[in-house]
């Protein structure tokens, strides 16, 4: 369970020299793209920028940052020597963020004949068949892990990872396209970022859930703890579907309120918290079940389950990636109302709830280092945590009103 | 003093202490669920309703209906504040110290405490030379102390962990402090001004009540206006605006949802709009068979009063656009305008008030004209609006005197004369021109003859025309908490990056001789992220070997 040396062709992929030279060429592109957002053509147009990054524009703007970044890398880095752990981290997931967008825009020229897509009608677009793909790779991943548990061999279980990785790239592709595709009818004037109801933040849930746990597999070997994140995500994904049935996945305007360039800032990253306490949530439940197994004494299954201390550590580390983030994008949240409603702070019910998921995982910190708090009480505080989440993100809008419309179900 | 001070000291402790800090903030979260679920700051009358006299004096006795600024809440945070300020005296300068002095030596008992120990040995006795090795080992901070024939080394690595804890909880104070400088040296109230009108008095709601509060300057605005997508829904508000200050226009901008103006610490948002007073011109089709039609002028806002019939309208509100989904239940939704309406409320003697929403333009869709609409709602409640078709289209005086050339030649036949009168009617009013949508117009006219004389009023008030005017709603806020609160918030993000990522890891090595050679014992400790630190404790041991030169001869024990 300690972390593994990666071995092999990602082994060496990940390590080195290499990832030097692509994490650099990877913020060289970055900026370019930042540049073409400030200092391009037209100047910032907030809502035209993807349409623009799409064109020859992007290649141009973002190549030649590539290309400068690659260069710097080359100028600096000396072979032989390990990259900060920092950058090792990161460059799976801009490596994943690539593949993504690669294959929007390859998805983007197989989309329908204009005369086939409307506004009134938008069953043609292609993403809605991606995110049908993506609901049955992660459907199947559950099945899988769930299999794992009571046949531990090892090809039933790389099945559950390759179609949970398989779900979260479906995902994060179907999400890039729907991008593009809100540019496809109106003139393109109802064009944004794909985080704008509660279906499209849905599917960002399940990706950022699942790829945040499927890093934990890989760096602690903690597999049998899918299962549960993936029945989690398997929920979702009935809820999603239910979502599409009543009409909620059409791409619709934004209200005045939310065309800010914060919203993409604010709402992917308050996706980071909610995803990462749902892997707590997972290892919570995991702990409360192998509680529940050595009692009972059922050797088998015990032999691939992480131990309670493993899984206590687990449910933490997500605790401790979550909080940040969510801390960051609460306080980010309160400059956006500043900005769009003359107050960093209503106690509009979305806030307060914030609030009140903050402090419970607070309370959660403060409960691990105080003495004499058993490891059960600290899976269910994981197990709860994440019920108050889920009221925050789902219940919240569903059930009070408030300044945070942009979920409610209409 | 110190003496008073001694005996207070653990009375004070309690208020640093961890259970205390669990308790208080799940009490806060708890308490803050309570006015997510009871609306906050609606009307008094609607809470009476809403709970009975009852519960309303107890939850109104408990500041439940303004709660997040009841004296209970406010107490809450208040102790908050207090605790993290106790805590940060109790812990900060233990800590400071604790980061400064580093034990080298291990005491035996320390060594019980543990999380990884290791032992090896070395063929020779030269100590100096392996601290001297172990000290060119990177990454860690090494520190050497000798005593009795031991030699004992220390290794720390982010030994700057406890500012986590520091700069964490001093910025919950800070942010607290903030917050409480922006309620206390702070306003946010609104504005409504009309296009062409002036204001510089902002309202706001306190407690139970409404408050005003005078700007120190004036605020004009020139225009607003509204831009649509194509599915009717509103895409931007857009208000221009000029600030006044002591009688000199100092500044013009525009001004939208999520971008406002600043002025004297005063930011400007645009926060809502409506009818400014819009001018309305109403058409009363009189229905006493006199054909009368009197043209009426009023204001949004105003009241009508019809001196013949005493009846009076109180007009409300103007719309210019209305749209409205056409599509029958099922099918794909289709959007369209309908064009602008006047909402009133009407009353008279020996009649019912109702609501009234009358359009302008006569009801077409899919290229079929089917006369005057106007909406009615029974309740005065917009939800409850139902269409009314009245038949004629109005806005044709030929139609309006069909109906009444019509009606007058059908009155005393018993079926109403058939198709034989309708045709003399319509030759009598239209000559040999016949309209060329002759079939509609009878449809219209028989659907007309159905419809006006059930009307319980002695007129039909159409919408005629119109000069509208908007007013825009602003919100002004002056916050001089704000920046507090985002130097606190940096600093928290700051701290909670380095507390949750940052551990504090230390080892530390003993080395004695022996009879033949030395022995060298390691142990290693970490204050959290502890399966990493297993692979950091191996790591470390391998580089020992290599450093050693050990690994060849696998001497470790
Ligand atoms: C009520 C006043 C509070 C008191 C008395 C208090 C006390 C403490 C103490 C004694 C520690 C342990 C520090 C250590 O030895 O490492 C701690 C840690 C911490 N506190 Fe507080 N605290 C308070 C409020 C808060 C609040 C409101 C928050 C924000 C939610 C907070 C966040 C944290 C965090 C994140 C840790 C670190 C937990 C960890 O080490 O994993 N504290 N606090």
């Amino acid at each position: 369970m300690t972390a593994i040396a990666l071995s092999g062709f990602f082994g060496t992929i990940q390590q080195g020299r290499v990832t030097h030279i692509r994490f650099w060429t990877y913020i060289g592109f970055f900026a370019g793209a930042a540049a073409l957002a400030f200092f391009g053509d037209s100047g910032y147009d907030e809502d035209g920028f993807l349409i623009r990054f799409l064109s020859m524009q992007g290649v141009i703007w973002g190549g030649a940052g590539a290309l400068l970044g690659l260069g710097l890398s080359f100028a600096t880095g000396k072979s032989g020597q390990r990259s900060p752990s920092f950058i090792e981290n990161s460059v799976p997931w801009l490596d994943g963020l690539l593949l993504m967008m690669l294959l929007m825009a390859a998805f983007t020229l197989l989309e329908p004949h204009e005369a086939l897509i409307s506004y009134e009608d938008q069953s043609n677009l292609i993403s809605g068949r991606i995110v049908m793909a993506m609901n049955l790779l992660f459907l199947f991943s559950a099945v899988c892990y769930i299999m794992y548990l009571f046949a531990p061999e090892s090809f039933i279980g790389k099945m559950a990872t390759m179609a949970a990785w398989g779900g979260v790239y479906a995902g994060g592709t179907s999400l890039f396209l729907r991008w593009y595709e809100s540019y496809l009818f109106l003139n393109g004037d109802i064009g944004h970022a794909p985080v704008s109801n509660l279906y499209e933040v849905f599917i960002l849930l399940f990706c950022v859930t699942s790829s945040i746990y499927l890093t934990f597999e890989r760096r602690y070997q903690a597999k049998a703890m899918g299962a549960f994140v993936m029945v989690l995500v398997s929920a979702g994904v009935f809820f999603g579907i239910w979502l599409d049935s009543i009409g909620q996945a059409d791409i619709k305007p934004l209200v005045p309120a939310l065309q800010s360039y914060w919203m993409k800032i604010h709402v992917p990253l308050n996706f980071v918290g909610y995803g990462s306490f749902a892997v707590a949530c997972a290892a919570g439940m995991a702990w409360l079940f192998r509680e529940r197994l050595e009692r009972r004494g059922s050797a088998s299954m015990l032999k691939i389950f992480p131990s309670l201390d493993q899984l206590d550590q687990l449910a933490y580390k997500a605790i401790a990636v979550g909080f940040p983030a969510f801390t960051l994008a609460t306080i980010l949240g309160a400059a956006w109302a500043a900005e769009a409603w003359g107050g960093y702070w209503s106690w509009d019910p979305k806030e307060t709830w914030a609030l009140i998921v903050w402090l419970f995982y607070g309370a959660y910190l403060h409960v691990r280092i105080s003495h004499g708090w058993s490891g059960k009480t600290l899976a269910v505080w994981a197990v709860a945590g994440f019920l108050v989440t889920l009221f925050c993100f789902v219940g919240v809008n569903m059930y009070l009103s408030g300044l945070h419309s942009y979920g409610r179900l209409a | 003093m110190p003496q008073l001070y001694k005996s207070i000291k653990p009375f004070l402790l309690r208020f640093a202490s961890m259970p205390l800090a669990i308790v208080l903030l799940m009490v806060l979260a708890i308490a803050s669920m309570i006015g997510t679920v009871l609306l906050q700051n609606q009307e008094q009358a609607d809470y009476l309703t809403q709970f009975g006299p009852v519960w309303y004096w107890v939850f109104r006795g408990l500041g439940l209906f303004d709660m997040y600024h009841a004296w209970w809440f406010i107490g809450l945070l208040g102790f908050l504040m207090t605790s993290l300020a106790f805590c940060l005296w109790h812990n900060v300068p233990r800590m400071l110290k604790e980061m400064r002095s580093r034990k080298v030596k291990l005491t035996d008992h320390a060594w019980k405490r543990m999380q990884h120990t290791h032992k090896l040995t070395l063929p020779d006795r030269d100590m100096e030379a392996v601290a001297g090795k172990v000290e060119k080992i990177t990454g860690w901070q090494w520190l050497t102390y000798q005593e009795k024939g031991f030699t004992y080394l220390r290794g720390d690595r982010g030994r700057y962990h406890k500012w986590g804890y520091i700069l964490v909880h001093s910025a919950l104070l800070i942010v607290l402090i903030g917050g409480w400088m922006s309620v206390q040296f702070g306003f946010r109230g609104n504005m409504a001004v009309p296009e062409g009108g002036m204001e510089s008095r902002i309202s706001y709601v306190k407690g139970t009540g409404s408050e005003s509060l005078d700007m120190p300057f004036k605020v004009r605005c020139n225009s607003f206006e509204i831009n649509f997508f194509p599915t009717g829904a509103p895409k931007e508000f857009r208000s221009n605006l000029t600030i006044i200050d002591q009688g000199k226009e100092v500044l013009t901008s525009d001004i939208i949802v999520n971008e406002p103006l600043y002025y004297r610490g005063v930011r400007i948002y645009q926060a809502s709009f409506g009818d400014g007073g819009s001018k309305i011109g109403l058409k009363l089709f009189r229905l006493d068979g006199s054909k009368r039609v009197d043209v009426v002028k009023s204001e949004v806002y105003k009241t009508y009063t019809d001196a013949e019939s005493g009846i009076s309208m109180e007009i409300t509100d103007f719309k210019p656009f209305n749209v409205e989904n056409m599509a029958a239940p099922g099918e794909p939704k289709k959007f369209q305008d309908i064009g602008p309406a006047v909402d009133f409320v009407l009353r008279g003697p020996g009649l019912k008030p109702v609501k009234v929403r009358s359009f302008m333009n006569p009801f077409i869709v899919n290229g079929q004209n089917q006369g005057s609409l106007m909406m009615i709602s029974l309740t005065g409640d917009n939800r409850d609006f139902q269409s009314f078709f009245l038949g004629p289209d109005l806005t044709k005086p030929k139609e309006w005197e069909l109906f009444h050339a019509f009606s007058k030649k059908s009155s005393g036949i018993a079926d109403g004369g058939g198709i034989e009168v309708f045709k003399a009617a319509v030759s009598e009013v239209y000559g040999d021109k016949m309209p060329d949508d002759f079939r509609d117009v009878g449809i219209r006219t028989l659907q007309g003859m159905q419809m006006l004389p059930s009307l319980p009023w002695p007129f039909i008030p159409l919408l005629d025309d119109y000069d509208q005017v908007y007013y825009t709603g602003l919100q002004l806020a002056r916050d001089p908490g704000m920046n507090v609160v985002w130097s606190g918030s940096a600093l928290l993000v700051m701290g909670l990056c380095i507390m949750l990522y940052i551990s504090h890891r230390k080892v530390w090595l003993v080395i004695e001789a022996r009879e033949r050679g030395m022995r060298i014992r390691v142990a290693g400790l970490a204050n959290r992220n502890l399966m990493a630190f297993d692979s950091e404790f191996n790591d470390l041991l391998r580089d020992l070997e290599d450093n050693l030169g050990l690994s060849q001869q696998g001497a470790s024990v």
